[in-house]
């Protein structure tokens, strides 16, 4: 018995773009269905079929054994099909209750008693029922394991408790058919152990999830059966059983994957950055960094670890000129730059690849040459004629046609609009072009963020070779992996302050997840 | 994609050697440089139109003035004028009146600019008729109290006016970047102060009313012949327009051919991304409100030295508001704003026309205009009906020749969704036929949106107006008017034999009504 099929399914969108290319999708009911696949193989666009978002070229949609043509998500909600997405449909400023029950509001049994199953017209008008909301919620949260204060305003809560808000919206509208797309991108480690915790107790209940990722692990950890996506086609599904990473991998990108990052032992030369004891705000006012205290010297990589919103967004920034510091100091190559400009601070040879690419990396709206020379649009050979005031055009479009060969970045043309490229390519955009100044310190937040593994190997291996030509890099990352393989140091970032430093030849990520988390490094060397 | 070591290395020789090709080619001092980059922009323009969203915004445009049209037939029926009179007059106006569409053209090209250069930027700027006053009062001050050589005249008037407009811009573009004021209510209420401001000027107390007029009027005096622009071949045509089409060019060169041009225009697609690229936000969004306002000001330097030579309260009627029209019809793209304010400028040239031939006033292009912006500013609507037309085309191929009686009752209801407004409106209202004609109308309309996307009850709704239809036919031989008993009862009938084949096609499942004709 299958929970779900989709036969044959095609999908071009209007920019051309084959995102499915006849994949056939067998879920059976009740097992845990790993979809892996690379940035753009299609995953996402195939359950957006699946849950009624996006609609089908060709192809069958076949749920529970009946054949659907599903028109909008109503349709496959009613049907039992769940969606959780990986960037949350909440509203901030709504408490919990009021969030799940968005589109369903409960009205008083006035009407219901009336015989009427829809609220129609008039139901807008009756009073909310929410306490009674807030029970079924607290009886489902009780039933699934997952830990829910449906009073909590949204805003106020920690990134997992939303993400089990959004679950808890597709279980109280009884869905038994779970899509979850890559739900531990936003996770903490500890995070992503209650999430597979509570996936397990759902297969154990006998619901159906299909767990979207590109990440080898989760599949590995949680999965009966695990489909693999390419280029919009089905590479193949195997059993967990019978499958190894290292296969899935070679299935993924069509290639072998070395997981390691080839490096060779650090040089360290002088110092290039240091950051003295400093104090910064967060948007709030509120301060974030309180007294962070760090050197990162040529040619070696400093890494940042520790949970989101510790600090190190605040730090990277500050560093970058791009938020005010309070006090301390920071100075490059023994120059203080407190407090200068962003663009002084780049002029004096530091790069900054920013933890979001779409909002503060790129211009989506510009082309990708565009983008190339955001940042050095008013320095030679960009800006030519008196004052610098003109672009040079010609010479821009050969230096980012230059930069597209190099960095093997896949764009139609450099004249293609950024948001055409896909993540990946579009993170290459961005350190292409900051690395292309030959900087002396590059600060890299999250820069493997929500990439596949072709394009997180090749931005590691960028930087390491940024690495051993002599620049300093100060890499944050919420990935422990990322930041064991890559760092030749290892500072731990608690509440604003760095609590630690490591050799990562000589730690582990337990003693990490620990320091992270808050102990003091007392209680986690006894 | 392997990536040795090497790599880096080829990075660096590729960046050298390619700052060291450019090295000479920054001696091709100014004009060499600029020339080719004209040249290179032109070039880029003309291949952007084979682009996909490029032809989309141009569709867009075009389909809004198509329905902003046939709206305004609409409407122009309903209050009783003969529409295509109407509009055969305005187009044979426009046609046979050019020098006027291009003077009617010359400002809101300049206004246009200055819209759409703050909107590069992110910014609104909806004060462009203040600024406009603002120069416009410059450059009749400079024109009339001061002598100065010809060429010399003209062109300081024009500077001076240009100074002032930007002035008047700089205030809520300092506001919103440093202080955050909300640049669309700042540039509003500075509109409305220098309109009032100018206002007094020129009154019987201010400080540059013309003395001695026999019946005063809030006007200045004359400025001086040497500050006049001068004519090109028509009493209204003027160098102004050469100016105009000459700052198209500019406009279109520093927004895309400079560092200004860029920096803004990554500011107004992406501030934070901009600021976290080193690029001051906050500058450059306080030059370019203040450049857009030295373009509304040099639209009013022009208009004065070109055509009034003087200046009247009020003599603006609205360019500046009008700019925001074209901006909007052109995309906000240089190119897009000269040929939208053409477009406007044959509007109000082929108006008078209109007025005088169909005696429609002259108040309907203005309801035109603003009809086109509504639609502009609904591309989704544009793109539904499109997206159903052709959704629904196809089916037709599919089922042909099964569809035909499907695809009249479609047309045909249409059409009498149209005419049986317009019936309702002209015979006196409140009688019975006006409502029953009235509602057939609107029950034939719903009909047809409902069958364009191929939904079944469009048939019955189809049915129902037919029927309504009927029954005015008889309400209408009952008042004695035959002629119009006898057509109208026999497109009712026509309507009612076609929906009613289109029904029996459909329930038989000979028709299958594709995807939204499940119920």
């Amino acid at each position: 018995m299958y929970a779900v099929e989709l036969e044959d399914i095609w999908k071009t969108f209007p920019s051309g773009t084959q995102a499915n290319r006849g994949i056939t999708l067998r879920v059976q009911a009740g097992e845990v269905h790993g979809l892996l696949g690379e940035n753009g193989a299609g995953k996402t666009t195939l359950m957006n079929i699946l849950y009624g978002l996006l609609s089908k070229d060709r192809g069958r949609v076949v749920i529970k054994g009946e054949e659907v043509e599903l028109q909008s998500p109503q349709d496959a909600i009613v049907r039992g099909v769940g969606m959780v997405h990986q960037h949350f449909r909440l509203i901030p400023s709504l408490t919990v209750t009021e969030n799940v029950v968005l589109g369903l509001e409960p009205v008083r049994d006035v009407l219901r008693r009336a015989g009427r199953k829809s609220p129609g017209p008039v139901a807008s008008l009756m009073p909310l029922d929410l306490t009674a909301a807030a029970r079924r919620i607290r009886e489902i949260a009780v039933e699934n394991g997952l830990a829910v204060d449906p009073d909590a305003r949204v805003a106020d809560i920690s990134v997992g408790m939303q993400q089990r808000v959004e679950i808890m919206k597709a279980l109280y509208r009884q869905a038994d058919i779970l899509i979850l797309d890559e739900p531990t991108s936003v996770l903490t480690p500890q995070e992503v152990d209650e999430l597979f915790v509570t996936l397990e107790h759902f297969r154990e209940q006998g619901r159906t999830i299909i767990l979207i990722t590109h990440k080898l692990r989760e599949p590995m950890a949680l999965c009966d059966r695990i489909s693999v996506l390419r280029d919009g086609e089905l590479v193949g599904t195997v059993d967990r059983e019978e499958t190894s990473p290292e296969e899935l991998a070679r299935m993924m990108v069509g290639r072998t994957v070395s997981f390691k990052v080839q490096k060779a032992p650090a040089r360290p030369g002088d110092v290039a950055l240091v950051v003295e004891d400093l104090h910064v705000q967060d948007n709030r006012g509120v301060e974030a960094v309180r007294g962070a205290s760090i050197s990162v010297r040529r040619g070696e990589v400093v890494g940042i670890a520790g949970v989101e919103g510790n600090g190190q967004t605040e730090l990277v920034e500050a560093v970058a000129g791009l938020r005010r510091v309070e006090s301390g100091r920071i100075l490059v190559d023994g120059v203080d730059v407190t407090d200068w400009s962003a663009r002084d601070i780049r002029e004096a040879g530091v790069c900054h690849i920013p933890e979001d690419r779409q909002r503060r990396g790129l211009v989506l709206g510009f082309s990708v040459m565009e983008n190339l020379i955001l940042g050095s649009e008013y320095r030679a050979p960009f800006a030519t004629g008196p004052g610098h005031a003109f672009l040079d055009l010609s010479a821009i479009h050969d230096f980012a046609v230059t930069l597209v060969q190099d960095y093997d970045i896949r764009a139609g043309s450099v004249r293609d609009a950024a948001a055409t490229l896909s993540g990946g390519n579009q993170q290459k955009v961005v350190v292409a072009r900051e690395l292309a100044g030959r900087p002396r310190v590059v600060l890299a937040a999250q820069p493997t963020r929500g990439l596949d593994v072709g394009a997180t190997e090749y931005i590691h291996r960028v930087l390491v070779d940024m690495r051993d030509s002599g620049a300093a890099v100060l890499l944050v990352s919420a990935e422990l992996d990322e930041i064991m393989n890559l760092s030749d140091r290892i500072a731990v970032m608690f509440d604003g302050r760095i609590v630690a430093l490591r050799d990562p030849e000589e730690t582990s990520a337990e003693e990490l997840g620990l320091l992270m988390a808050g102990h003091s490094v007392q209680e986690v060397s006894t | 994609m392997s990536v040795d070591s090497t790599v880096d290395d080829d990075r660096s020789e590729h960046v050298t050697a390619d700052m060291q090709d450019r090295a000479p080619s920054e001696s091709e001092k100014g004009p060499v440089l600029l020339l080719r980059n004209i040249v290179g922009l032109m070039v880029e323009s003309v291949r952007r139109v084979t682009e996909p969203e490029v032809q989309r915004a141009v569709g867009w445009a075009v389909g809004a003035v198509v329905l902003a049209v046939l709206t305004g037939a609409t409407l122009m029926s309903m209050a009783g004028y003969n529409a295509g009179l109407a509009y055969i007059a305005l187009v044979y106006g426009a046609a046979t009146q050019v020098d006027r569409v291009l003077f009617y053209a010359t400002p809101l090209v300049l206004t246009g600019l200055s819209v759409a250069l703050a909107f590069k930027c992110g910014l609104f700027n909806i004060g462009a008729e203040g600024q406009l006053y603002v120069g416009s009062i410059a450059a009749t001050v400079l024109g009339y109290m001061f002598a100065l050589p010809i060429i010399v005249h003209p062109l300081a008037c024009l500077l001076f006016a240009m100074l002032v407009g930007g002035l008047w811009a700089l205030v809520p573009g300092v506001l919103k970047a440093y202080r955050g004021a909300h640049e669309v209510v700042t540039t509003m209420m500075l509109s409305y102060v220098a309109i009032l401001l100018t206002q007094w000027m020129v009154s019987r107390n201010g400080p540059f009313f013309e003395p001695g007029q026999v019946q005063p009027s809030p006007q200045t005096p004359l400025i001086l012949p040497s500050a006049y622009l001068p004519k090109l071949g028509s009493p209204f045509l003027h160098a102004g327009l050469l100016i105009a089409v000459g700052a198209v060019i500019v406009v279109d060169y520093v927004i895309n051919g400079t560092v200004l041009g860029y920096e803004m225009r990554a500011v107004g697609l992406n501030r934070e991304a901009a600021e976290y690229a080193g690029i001051n936000a906050k500058k450059n969004m306080a030059i370019a409100l203040t450049l857009s306002g030295v373009l509304a000001g040099l639209a009013g330097g022009t208009e004065i030295l070109g055509y009034h030579h003087r200046f009247r309260d009020g003599w603006s009627g609205g360019l500046g508001w009008d700019g925001i029209t074209v901006a909007v019809l052109g995309n906000n793209n240089p190119w897009g704003v000269l040929f939208g304010a053409l477009f406007f400028g044959a509007l109000k040239a082929g108006g008078t026309s209109m007025q005088r031939v169909a005696g429609v006033p002259i108040e309907m292009v203005s309801v035109i205009e603003g009809l086109i912006v509504l639609f502009v500013a609904a591309p989704k609507l544009v793109d539904w009906l499109a997206r159903s037309g052709v959704q629904y085309a196809v089916w037709f191929r599919e089922q042909r020749p099964q569809a035909l009686p499907h695809l009249m009752t479609t047309t045909v209801s249409l059409v009498l969704g149209a005419v049986g407004l317009v019936i309702a409106f002209t015979s006196s209202t409140g009688t019975i036929m006006a409502f029953l004609f009235m509602t057939g109308a609107f029950l034939a309309l719903v009909a047809f949106f409902r069958l364009v996307t191929l939904q079944s009850d469009g048939i019955t709704l189809a049915l129902f107006a037919s029927i309504e239809w009927l029954l005015g036919a008889g309400t209408a031989a009952a008042t004695g008017l035959v002629s119009m008993a006898a057509t109208t009862s026999a497109t009712g009938l026509f309507l009612l034999v076609v929906a009613l084949l289109s029904l029996r096609l459909e329930r038989t499942g000979v028709l299958s009504s594709g995807n939204g004709g499940v119920p």
